[in-house]
């Protein structure tokens, strides 16, 4: 379980959101939507350990993250996996330094199963073969469907994506429902942050729960879900 | 070799090629450094080259016989820092003095050889000091057989100091080369820590502790920096022994090929590859805190 308490950001000399409170269950794939500028890619900032809000605590499984001991909130980094939003940073890369740069944090991969497993990953994402393509020569779509599947790599227990969803395309919008339902069913927890959610996936997941300036969806596991697909 | 990726060899596994021109970059520079090394060290700066010109001779009296004369050369010897002493009886001297002065037959009159008998003592390179001299001087003088003992002791101290300037001129070049070297290296680490910024940042993101994947940088670095002096300094042992082999005149300078082998040669090898794995090591720290304090 991810909690936030209370959770607060001053920027830019204004508050940001303040007092805002969301719990994450574990073993499934959470929604959170919001405006441009409301705050999505901060907010999984904060929940990854990764930037101390200025308000509130980020709590995992009854462990502070920010209060703690920093040993947990690195080892709970170290359990996380994160497509960010795209940019230019890892241009330079080939697809197989994704997956390498990914072993190397995960540490534990051995390097034949890296190669095993990063066959059926990016086969799995839509991209067979292209472990040797350049980053720079990707779409926006192939390049966050290679960062995911790097990330899968790993195996994370939670996945943050940050505009996943959007910048992957209508077509792929069904392999990455059946893959969110997949890993909860496995006991994963995934957190997607977007614009909006696609329309059949809202119709799927019911009613949000409104947080501030953010909506969160709790997207349904294969035996909650009575509509079929809803790519 | 274990599959597991390690972070010691994260820049290896990250960023290949520039660190493959790097490390050829860094071999040559290894070979030139361990070339210029071994050559000081067998060689002494001048020390070989004046070791093998310059020898202390005792004139013996006249009237000393051949057997007691090489009894005298052996104790001669047996000095800690002669490496050899040779008797010539007056004969031998004479034919000598010829070699050197022909034409002058007609010294040798009525009254015989006029050449007395001598001990040529040869003084270790190594134990080429004035002390040493002093040293080996003083015993053959307190020696009644000897007459005389000609070292050349008015010259010799001048000679000695402006060999020691030479040969610390030639460890302050080598000093500055390897500083160079070092130079070298922190910017090129530094280069290195600036290109794979985000691959760093990636890691630390992921759960890496920033300081786990500095020192093992540095450890790899280390241990990369080891390796590369040592088989820089091997090849250019080898080179060296090849060379002194091809030209042997060049032993008279820089020593006999079997001195390579010696265990003081081999320690000095091995204290050298540490040391350039400490500058490896220290270059890599350096260039990583040089790459963040750009980033602020």
């Amino acid at each position: 379980m991810i909690e936030g308490f209370r959770l607060g950001v001053f920027s830019r000399g204004v508050t940001l959101w303040d007092g805002l409170d969301f719990a994450f269950g574990e073993a499934a794939a959470w929604f959170v939507t919001g405006l441009p500028s409301s705050g999505k890619t901060l907010l999984l900032s904060i929940l990854r350990g990764e930037r101390r809000p200025d308000a509130g605590d980020v709590v995992v499984s009854g462990e502070s993250l920010y209060r703690g001991n920093p040993s947990l909130a690195r080892a709970w980094r170290a359990s996380c996996g994160y497509v960010p939003e795209q940019a230019i940073a890892d241009a330079r890369l080939t697809v197989g330094d994704l997956f390498r740069r990914s072993a190397l944090a995960g540490g534990g991969v051995r390097e034949s199963e890296r190669m095993d497993r990063t066959d059926r990953l990016l086969e799995m994402v839509g991209l067979p073969g292209a472990l040797k393509w350049r980053i720079a020569e990707l779409s926006i779509s192939e390049r966050v469907r290679a960062c995911l599947a790097a990330e899968l790599l790993r195996g994370p227990k939670v996945l943050f994506c940050d505009g996943l969803v959007a910048d992957a395309g209508v077509p792929f919008w069904e392999m990455l429902w059946g893959l969110f339902r997949a890993l909860a069913r496995e006991g994963n927890t995934v957190v997607l942050a977007e614009r909006r959610i696609p329309e059949r996936w809202a119709l799927a997941a019911g009613d949000p729960e409104p947080v501030g300036p953010f909506r969160v969806y709790r997207l349904p596991g294969p035996a909650a879900e009575v509509k079929g697909g809803p790519g | 070799m274990s599959e597991r990726p390690s972070l010691l060899w994260v820049d290896w596994r990250l960023s290949r090629g520039p660190l493959v021109r790097e490390s050829i970059g860094r071999f040559l520079f290894f070979c030139l450094l361990g070339f210029a090394l071994l050559s000081l060290l067998l060689s002494g700066g001048a020390s070989r080259f004046l070791a093998g010109r310059y020898a202390v001779t005792a004139v013996l009296r006249a009237d000393v016989p051949s057997a007691e004369a090489e009894g005298l050369a052996r104790k001669a010897a047996a000095l800690p820092p002669v490496r050899s002493a040779a008797y010539r009886d007056p004969e031998t001297a004479w034919k000598e003095f010829l070699r050197a002065y022909p034409g002058l037959d007609s010294l040798r009159g009525a009254g015989g050889n006029p050449m007395p008998g001598y001990i040529e003592i040869r003084i270790r390179p190594d134990r080429l000091a004035a002390a040493d001299v002093a040293l080996v001087v003083s015993a053959l003088r307190s020696v009644s057989q000897v007459e005389q003992v000609l070292a050349g002791e008015e010259w010799l101290p001048r000679l000695l100091r402006a060999a020691e300037l030479a040969l610390w001129a030639c460890w302050g070049l080598f000093g500055v080369f390897l500083a160079g070297l070092f130079i070298v290296c922190r910017l090129q680490e530094r280069a290195r820590a600036v290109a794979l910024t985000a691959d760093f940042a990636f890691l630390t993101e992921r759960g890496v502790p920033a300081g786990r994947l500095v020192f093992f940088r540095a450890a790899g670095a280390a241990v990369s920096g080891f390796l590369l002096a040592a088989a820089g300094t091997a090849a250019a042992g080898g080179a060296l022994f090849a060379s002194l082999r091809t030209f042997p005149f060049l032993e008279r300078g820089i020593g006999p090929p079997t001195d390579l082998l010696l265990p003081r040669t081999i320690a000095a090898a091995v204290l050298f590859s540490l040391g350039a794995a400490l500058l490896s090591a220290a270059a890599s720290l350096l260039g990583w805190r040089a790459a963040r304090s750009c980033r602020k």
